[in-house]
């Protein structure tokens, strides 16, 4: 579904719907734009925001567009793995956290259902030796920067290594790499070789720029 | 509702459902349970704790669940938002080697530590057992509650109760409603008394 030669710009929404949809509304029309509907968002509304999510992006780019559910699955993943694809969602996600049972199961979900698998390495210090483990390989590894609920002026380090190391060993895995939130995080990402950006927190802060910060970063794409 | 009433059920809204329903999974059950029931919203918060636990406290949840794994630092926001919004702060374990290596980082202490098998693993691999050891652990060094999950026979819930666990989480047998749900609840009940 993806192309592994194009970058990805992941924009992740956490607002109310009424607030979303007229974020989305702004947003350009760009196929290296994937949706994220936020673990908050999905908390608070359940498969109906994902499905309002697709619905939005569908009437803006007048074709059904790529939607990331951030379930963060960490246990019994096949029930909500099975409910937001029925709501549309093209890729999920499931914590690297979790038992490794777990993880393979989701995988495994996650194909059955088509759609992408995700697994999101937060808090994982060695990303690759979760992937060793599993029985089958996640189409997308979702690398961090840091903590969400650190300040925003603190280092944050790229995991260059490890997007290397992933890629030099699954050459055909693609990589996302959170936490970056500026334009020249993300023009490191892309040049460390990550496949997809994913930013929130400008989005969130200040909803009416949203068209300003999409074209911007947008530039930053090939 | 064909739960018996008492006051030492509590009612969880667990994650499948929460994320399939949102808030309005915890707004429906406090509906329909008894009046001042207990609801644990069983969020298991990664990041973003502050939203998160806002949302729960205001869909009506008594109590809400962080993760064990999370990074330390979301886990110190959750319990601090849980008291600014006066709900219980819930750690749940779920793949923690050691339940007391993460509470000794934390800042604050939550209300009740989960100890927990995850729900996928007691099925893949049924040899891992509920670390009932860790429940005298953790209680003899903090002033916490114990909540012990992934247990669903009543010997389990014997067992837990003998080991001193504050509250025993299960889910499997009412997973589906059946006339025997309010039997099966007063069972249960009769065992930690």
């Amino acid at each position: 579904m993806l192309n592994p030669k194009s970058k990805y710009l992941q924009i992740a929404f956490n607002r109310s719907l009424e607030e979303v949809r007229d974020m989305i509304a702004m947003l350009p029309a760009s196929k290296n734009i994937l949706i994220e509907a936020g673990t908050p968002l999905v908390k608070n509304y359940g498969k109906k925001g994902i499905a309002a999510l697709k619905n939005y992006w569908w009437e803006k780019i007048q074709r059904p567009g790529y939607i990331v559910a951030d379930l963060k699955c960490m246990d019994r993943g096949s029930r909500e793995v099975e409910a937001v694809a029925e709501a549309g969602a093209s890729a999920a996600t499931c914590l690297g956290l979790s038992p490794i049972e777990t993880i393979n199961e989701f995988i495994k979900e996650c194909n059955e259902a088509r759609i992408d698998s995700m697994v999101d390495m937060m808090n994982i210090e060695f990303p690759f030796e979760i992937l060793q483990k599993l029985k089958k390989l996640p189409t997308i590894v979702v690398l961090h920067r840091g903590v969400d609920e650190n300040e925003r002026n603190k280092e944050k380090q790229i995991p260059h290594e490890q997007i290397h190391r992933i890629k030099g060993t699954y050459g055909k895995i693609l990589i996302s790499v959170a936490g970056g939130e500026t334009p020249r995080d993300v023009v490191r990402t892309f040049f460390n070789d990550a496949d997809i950006a994913v930013i929130w927190r400008s989005f969130y802060e200040s909803p009416a720029d949203t068209a300003a910060l999409a074209g911007e970063f947008l530039k930053l794409v090939k | 509702m064909q739960l018996p009433t008492s006051e030492r059920i509590l009612i969880e809204a667990g994650t499948p459902l929460i994320k399939i329903y949102g808030t309005d999974a915890v707004w429906q059950i406090k509906k329909i349970a008894p009046p001042g029931a207990y609801i644990v919203a069983d969020s298991k918060c990664a990041d973003l704790a502050s939203r998160e636990v806002q949302m729960m406290a205001k869909a009506g949840a008594s109590s809400a669940t962080c993760l064990g794994v999370a990074p330390i630092e979301t886990i110190d926001s959750f319990i601090e938002e849980c008291q600014r919004f006066n709900i219980d702060s819930m750690i749940d374990m779920m793949n923690v080697e050691s339940a007391l290596a993460v509470l000794k980082k934390l800042k604050k202490l939550p209300d009740v530590v989960m100890l927990h098998r995850g729900v996928d693993e007691s099925e893949f691999s049924k040899e891992k057992q509920i670390p009932y050891y860790q429940i005298k652990q953790i209680k003899g060094n903090y002033n916490v509650l114990v909540a012990v999950a992934g247990g669903d026979t009543i010997r389990e819930v014997q067992r837990a109760i003998l080991n001193d666990a504050d509250i025993v989480v299960v889910w499997k047998n009412f997973y589906q409603p059946s006339s025997q749900t309010s039997q099966l609840a007063k069972s249960f009940l009769e065992e930690i008394k």
